[in-house]
C-alpha cells in the first residue's frame, strides 16, 4: 500500500464498465516527510478523500475487483483510507 | 492507473492469436507539467509504450491505462497484454498544494 496525497479528479465517460460512477482520483505518491516522489497516478477512491488529503491506496487488483464486483476490471489502485492530519504536517 | 497521451497507432502483421484484430496504439505517460495542462509537445521525458485498446481512443486522445496482471483481467481467455486502455479521459482537475518556502523537488 502506497501514501499520497490527493491532487485532483478526473472525469471519463467512455470508460470500462467497472468504472462507471466510481470516483477517480489523482493521487501523488509521497514519502512520509509528504515531499512528493514521481508523477501521479489515478485511483478509485469510494471514501470520498478531499483535495491535499493525504491517503492509502492498495495496488492490488484483486481487491479492486471485488470492491466493483466486476472480475474482470483492469483496475488496480483503490483508496483504503484517508490518513488523519493528527501526524506532524510537513 | 497511469495518463498517457496517445502518440500513435501500431498494426501487427505476424501476432499471437490471441491478438488477431486486436487495436493498440503509442502511448507517451504524462509529466506533472503535463498533468496541469502543460502542451503535450515536447513529449515529456520518459519511454512510451504500446496499450491494447478496446474503447477506440484517437491520436491526440489522453489515455489512462493500466499495466500488469490487471491489463489482462478483462479478456475471457488468457490474452498476452501488458497494458490496458481503461479509460479515455475528458478533463483532468489538477491542482497540487503551492511548493512551500523550503526546497521542494522542481516539477518535471
Amino acid at each position: 500500500m502506497n501514501l499520497a496525497r490527493v491532487d485532483g479528479v478526473i472525469v471519463s465517460t467512455v470508460c470500462h464498465p467497472s468504472m462507471r460512477g466510481h470516483r477517480m482520483i489523482v493521487c501523488q505518491p509521497i514519502d512520509e516527510a509528504g515531499r512528493d516522489e514521481g508523477t501521479p497516478v489515478l485511483a478509485l477512491d469510494p471514501h470520498g478523500a478531499g483535495l491535499h488529503q493525504r491517503i492509502i491506496y492498495s495496488t492490488d487488483g484483486s481487491t479492486t475487483r471485488e470492491h466493483v464486483g466486476d472480475p474482470r476490471s483492469p483496475l488496480r489502485n483503490l483508496v483504503l483510507a484517508i490518513v488523519d492530519p493528527t501526524l506532524a504536517q510537513p | 492507473m497511469r495518463l498517457g497521451h496517445v502518440i500513435g497507432k501500431v498494426t501487427l502483421s505476424a501476432a499471437e492469436p490471441a491478438l488477431r484484430g486486436a487495436r493498440f496504439l503509442l502511448v507517451q505517460p504524462l509529466s506533472r507539467a503535463q498533468f496541469a495542462g502543460a502542451p503535450m509537445e515536447p513529449l515529456a521525458p520518459g519511454s512510451s509504450l504500446v496499450i491494447y485498446d478496446d474503447l477506440g481512443a484517437g491520436l491526440g486522445h489522453i489515455v489512462g491505462f493500466t499495466e500488469g496482471a490487471e491489463a489482462a483481467a478483462p479478456f475471457a481467455n488468457p490474452t498476452p497484454v501488458d497494458a490496458y486502455n481503461a479509460a479515455i479521459v475528458d478533463t483532468i482537475q489538477y491542482s497540487p498544494p503551492l511548493p512551500p518556502p523550503a526546497s521542494r523537488k522542481s516539477v518535471t
